[in-house]
């Protein structure tokens, strides 16, 4: 697996440590207390204190920074780390969990308790924050103190969500450093694999430009030497002569022989000067790089996700077309053929892309995605997304090869799949364009459709107002604080924290029951998918969902959709749903499948908000729920995120978001393949479409736009 | 400054966890007090300077945690580096059939790069399954030299580091020379035939 992120976490954090500062070379920092008492990994305790204290570096003001600890299976383990000059002791929490802004918040409300006079707050606090299991994406973890008036609220990071700026500390703060040109050489060097050193006299934007950097190569991620802030005494390990990217404090340069180093890239994010012996950059398909380049001057567009946009855009001209390298055979695993990938592309960058294949992120790449298709799990990220609507879908040989892949999988029950599988994403993205470019009348009322969608769908859990995470947001805690510190000496300190032995019990309220599911009203939609077996089209999965998905919200009134007309549109369509539950099962029908089709079916349609809308199944307990699921499936890969993720805030970019995940996507669907130019003018239009159950795999929804027989006539080929 | 070495080597060591790298690297090792990085920042070396024919050289042996999630190592990984040692586990089938395609891929993709091929932990016959015969055969098809070790025991492990550094050392010298004749406009027709080593060394 490329992901080099843990997956099955169980714990928020795993380890909050309390650590004395170093004073002078004969003092080393050293950890004063730690939560729980019962973490006992020896080999980490030994040296977060030396990460935390890398170097002699400025600590006048209040600091975040993280570290990432690697181990022997090669998984990261983060560690934020938060200074306060004032202070003789700094926090560190180590967490397998990549949240950044998240974990930022938690050390600020954590310094506040510590200023608190009842000490026994800040290990109640931490005991409840250790014993929740970590929240869905987009879900809150929300934990009250004993007081009962003060809470910690924060929000997991949503899935697939790419960095944002400026929401997204560590980015923006890379963008605000490196300008685009550098961040491009930067990229190319990801893209060469070389050993690059990023320098800066600031702990924090040390390791937020290493971490961007990695976030950019997004869908690939780093699968090297990854060091974001190297403390001092492990210098020597510049020298390694495998591809690295590590952080180094400037105060560390003098100790580096440059002539041992060989040849490395070295940024300094604080001068914004890169130094390179290679011409990565230059060596790319140029009209790859120009793209870029002109995508990332166009100042306006990069708030929001639009530099992760750009080089993501720029992953998706180059490895995009991996699918048209994929292989399958019935009833072997898929596969990866590179040499069809590589004719499949323009000759222009065929020569790049041969060097490619040679990249570790690449193949780490290729093998996580054959690695979810041949586990019967789909995936619709944004790479996918972008790839499709990037893919010319007409001369896509993927067509050609689901078409055999699938000749003896049920014809009638994949063929209305394979045809939303090729037009939808990029329909999907077409509308999310379409939507952007309209005038304010359409998003308008694109949110009036949001908010009615949301007030029928009690959320189960308040979600906080705010971004947790921004800059703003980060420095602001929800504690009434007194900012006379109570100064920490060690021994003070010491005795507050000694008290904590017994663990208090949990909150109620920082245990948050399974989801609400409207189970009941899915009985029918679930029968009938369970037992005829649609996921035998393995490859079709994610679009199944977002096709299904797409119908949910569509209703205004879901529970009635559910119980009603789903049965209704799925049995009345005879292409999609002819063939009896007594299909016997398929060879090649990986037997977990069904488990999984059901639990995503159950999930998109019984979600009762925006935020139980989740693709990957990453809300386990929908399977738990669900008595008929046998085996829980496996989830590999995309459980965890790919990439530091943000939770949203922009307005407009939950109305983007919004009209993919819902209802919007399948109607722009349609206008897409019809025509570009019919874009939605108003919210009635909208809701009228949504408002009747479409009939899937007819034609007369489609013909009713007037402008889709292409669209008809191409699902009628695979009848 | 004068340097305390003529020669420096960068070597990688590469395996499934659990075939003995660790401890064939400390058996070789004489730099016993740093530390062990590998499970805290998935990456360490060990350090030793040997005596060859007169002339000092220094190696770094390199190693990286969770190289068994590769099903192939690419040749970014070697690229700035002067020799391989492979290491499989000669009681643990899959370990081997993890180097053997390995080694496919290196001989396929990369710029030839010194490589041996270690079976450790060979201390217990009655536990091992890959036959001294197989990986010999394997090894002669490859070009490569087969060593098969105990770090436990220390059998055979100096010679195999001493092998890996000899052909390094040789490569180089070989490299120069040719490089010296190239200058002379020379051609060698004698020496054509061995492989060229694109790497610039130290």
């Amino acid at each position: 697996m490329g992901s080099r992120y843990r997956e099955n976490v169980r714990n928020v954090f795993e380890c909050f440590c309390e650590i004395v500062c170093p004073k002078g070379d004969h003092e080393p920092a050293w950890i004063l207390q730690k939560f729980p008492e019962s973490y006992k990994d020896e080999e980490v305790l030994r040296v977060v204190p030396k990460f935390a204290f890398p170097c002699e570096f400025d600590n006048s003001v209040v600091q975040h920074y993280s570290f990432v600890l690697t181990s022997a299976d090669s998984k990261w383990m983060f560690g934020f780390c938060r200074h306060n000059p004032k202070s003789d002791t700094s926090f560190v929490v180590l967490s397998y969990l990549p949240w950044h802004e998240q974990f930022y918040k938690f050390l600020n409300f954590v310094s506040d308790l510590t200023r608190s006079i009842n000490s026994d707050e800040l290990w109640s606090f931490l005991n409840s924050v250790y014993r929740n299991p970590p929240p869905d994406f987009g879900h809150p973890l929300q934990v009250s103190l004993k007081d009962g008036v003060t809470h910690f609220v924060c929000t997991a990071p949503a899935q697939f969500q790419l960095p944002r700026i400026p929401e997204n500390r560590n980015l923006t703060e890379y963008y605000n450093a490196v300008d685009t040109h550098n961040m491009m050489i930067i990229f190319a060097s990801m893209l060469y694999e070389r050993r690059i050193i990023f320098v800066s006299k600031k702990l924090y934007r040390l390791s937020a430009c290493v971490q961007s950097a990695n976030g950019i190569i997004y869908p690939m991620n780093w699968q090297h030497i990854f060091i974001p802030v190297l403390p001092k005494h492990l210098i020597d390990y510049l020298l390694a002569p495998m591809p690295y990217l590590i952080g180094l404090p400037e105060s560390l340069l003098p100790n580096v022989r440059r002539n041992d180093l060989g040849e490395v890239v070295i940024l300094n994010a604080d001068t914004n000067t890169v130094e390179t012996p290679f011409d990565d950059l230059e060596s790319l398909p140029q009209d790859v790089v120009n793209r870029l380049r002109r995508q990332l001057k166009n100042r306006a567009v990069l708030l929001g996700d639009g530099v992760s946009r750009a080089f993501l855009q720029a992953l998706v001209q180059l490895i995009g077309g991996y699918r048209d390298g994929l292989r399958f055979q019935q009833g072997q695993e898929i596969t990866f053929n590179p040499e069809a990938f590589i004719n499949s592309r323009p000759a222009s960058m065929q020569p790049f892309l041969r060097k490619m294949l040679h990249l570790q992120i690449f193949q780490q790449f290729i093998e996580e995605r054959l690695e979810l298709l041949n586990a019967g799990l789909g995936f619709s990220d944004e790479f996918e997304m972008e790839a499709c609507s990037y893919m010319d879908k007409t001369s896509s040989r993927l067509k050609q090869q689901y078409k055999e892949w699938t000749f003896t999988i049920k014809r009638d029950s994949t063929a209305f799949l394979r045809s939303v599988k090729n037009r939808a994403n990029p329909a999907v993205k077409s509308a999310v364009k379409t939507v952007k470019e309209r005038g304010r009348n359409v998003k308008t009322a694109y949110r009036g459709i949001r908010s009615k969608l949301r007030d029928p769908s009690p959320v189960q859990h308040p979600e906080p107002r705010s971004a947790p995470g921004s800059p703003t947001e980060s420095s602001r805690v929800p504690v009434p604080t007194t900012y006379k510190r109570e100064r920490h000496s060690t021994g003070i300190s010491d005795t507050n924290y000694t008290k904590l032995t017994s663990p208090t019990e949990l909150d109620d309220n920082s245990q948050y029951p399974p989801l609400d599911l409207n189970i009941n009203l899915m009985d029918d939609l679930q029968d009938v998918i369970f037992n005829r077996g649609i996921s035998s089209s393995k490859l079709v999965r994610s679009l199944e969902n977002l096709s299904i998905s797409n119908q949910t919200p569509v209703d205004k009134d879901k529970k009635e959709l559910a119980s009603s007309t789903n049965s209704t549109w799925y049995t009345s369509d005879d292409v999609f749903l002819a063939t009896p539950p007594t299909l016997p099962p398929r060879k090649n029908q990986p037997p977990k499948l069904p488990a999984v089709e059901e639990a995503n079916l159950i999930q998109l349609n019984s979600t009762s908000s925006m935020d139980d809308f989740d693709p990957l199944l990453s809300g386990k307990s929908l399977l738990s729920s669900d008595s008929e699921t046998a085996t829980e499936p496996k989830i590999v890969g995309l459980i965890n995120p790919l990439y530091p993720y943000f939770t949203p805030k922009n307005q407009e970019k939950k109305d983007n978001e919004l009209l993919s995940e819902y209802g919007i996507n399948f109607n722009s669907f349609q206008l897409h393949s019809g025509s570009l130019n019919a874009a939605p003018s108003s919210s009635s239009e909208n809701s009228q479409n949504f408002s009747k159950p479409p009939s899937i795999g007819g034609s007369s929804n489609f013909e009713s736009q007037g402008t889709h027989s292409k669209m008809t006539f191409d699902w009628t080929t695979f009848d | 400054m004068a340097r305390a070495y003529d020669h420096l080597f960068k070597l990688l060591i590469i395996g499934d966890s659990g075939v003995g790298k660790s401890s064939l690297l400390v058996r070789f090792s004489d730099n016993r007090f740093s530390g062990n990085y590998i499970t805290t920042i998935g990456v360490d070396f060990k350090i030793r300077t040997v005596d060859i024919d007169g002339e000092k050289v220094k190696l770094q042996i390199w190693d990286t945690a969770g190289q068994e999630r590769f099903r192939t190592i690419t040749s970014t990984y070697y690229r700035d580096t002067h020799g391989v040692i492979v290491v499989y586990d000669v009681t643990n089938g899959e370990s081997f059939a993890n180097v053997k395609r390995w080694l496919h891929e290196i001989d396929q993709n990369c710029e030839v790069v010194n490589k041996i091929l270690v079976g450790n932990k060979n201390d217990a016959p009655e536990s091992k399954v890959v036959l001294t015969e197989d990986a010999q055969r394997f090894a002669n098809q490859m070009g490569i030299q087969l060593f098969e070790t105990s770090a436990k025991d220390n059998i055979n492990v100096e010679e195999m580091f001493m092998a890996i550094t000899r052909l390094v050392l040789r490569s180089k010298k070989e490299r120069k020379e040719r490089q010296a004749n190239a200058n002379n406009d020379i051609v060698n027709l004698r020496k054509s035939h061995l492989k060229s080593n694109k790497r610039k060394f130290c």
